[in-house]
């Protein structure tokens, strides 16, 4: 699965976190989930949740922390993937 | 150096289910604050309201650090609760106004110790109906430490941004006359301005859902206008 792939599938685990419908159609590598996306802090841990649940992955503590950016998450996703493939 | 640092949280939006399913809690709680929950202290109060209490008094640690180390990331099992005080009788606390203040220590809270590595902080929480609010500071006297709550009709963030901002700066006034704003440090903490002068007072914002929450930390050393 490609880092495109991904980013697109990430937009639908973040977009109930998100009243910045239009910040989230546009998002990129870049984009932090609290500072561009206003995503309250305290749903962190769900779409950490909710992505291992997406991926049937399972993201340990070290990992879950580097989850601030769309790319990080795309990292850490393609990382657990692979231990798990 | 002084910070402040805050947090609220709505217990409307917790979803107990998921709450309390150990994938969630174990990214939140160290191993041994998953044991202090089984202290017979803790028997009255929910397992969800247990996890977003500690929830709260670690944002609200990392967020009194953050103006000291402005490239901390949020870990909450980095940051530790070593014991929590609950006062007889504070479970049946029952707070149903649109607005609450504090300006020192005229009433019990929830209270303890909390560490980060080797720097340790103290935390005062109230628990509502509706909310559970924390405030932490550097030393176990919160007689300087001024913290309120207040609901507000809409959740919007945009909204909540400028209820927040209001509430406070009404509260400072009391303190610093004149026209005060808020700005944001680069690294994302809130700043005080009067004019183009930097007012270094810690402030700390934060919201969830119909609630607004603020808290500045006064130190009556420091110069007033007043």
């Amino acid at each position: 699965m490609d880092r495109t792939t991904i980013l697109t599938e990430l937009k639908k685990v973040l977009a109930p976190y998100t009243e910045n419908k239009e910040m989230l159609d546009g998002i990129s590598e870049e984009t932090d989930l609290v500072k561009d996306l206003k995503i309250n802090s305290a749903n962190l841990v769900d779409i950490i949740i909710d992505a291992e649940s997406k991926y049937n992955i399972e993201i340990d503590l070290d990992s879950a922390e580097k989850m601030y950016k769309v790319g990080s998450c795309i990292d850490v996703i393609i990382d657990k993937m692979n231990l798990s493939a | 150096m002084k910070s402040a640092g805050n947090d609220i949280v709505a217990l409307r939006l917790v979803d107990k289910q998921r709450t309390s399913q150990f994938r969630f809690y174990s990214k939140i709680l160290s191993a041994g604050e998953q044991g202090l929950y089984g202290q017979p202290q803790f028997a009255e109060m929910p397992f969800e309201k247990y996890v977003w209490l500690l929830w709260s008094v670690k944002e609200s640690t990392y967020k009194y650090l953050k103006r000291t180390i402005p490239n901390l990331v949020f870990s909450p099992t980095k940051i530790i609760i070593q014991h929590i005080e609950i006062p007889l009788g504070l479970l049946k606390n029952k707070f149903e106004g649109i607005q609450w203040e504090s300006t020192g220590c005229s009433e019990e809270f929830y209270s303890g110790m909390v560490i980060y590595g080797s720097h340790t902080f103290y935390f005062q929480s109230k628990i509502s109906k509706e909310w559970i609010a924390t405030v932490v500071n550097d030393n176990d006297n919160f007689e300087n430490v001024c913290w309120g709550i207040q609901s507000i009709d809409h959740s919007g963030y945009f909204h909540q941004s400028k209820e927040v901002r209001t509430l406070l700066l009404n509260t400072l006034n009391s303190f610093f006359p004149g026209d005060l704003r808020v700005e944001k440090s680069p690294v994302g903490y809130p700043v005080i301005f009067k004019d183009l002068e930097d007012l270094h007072i810690p402030v700390s914002l934060a919201h969830d859902d119909l609630f607004v929450a603020y808290s500045f930390n006064h130190d009556p050393l420091l110069p007033s206008t007043k």
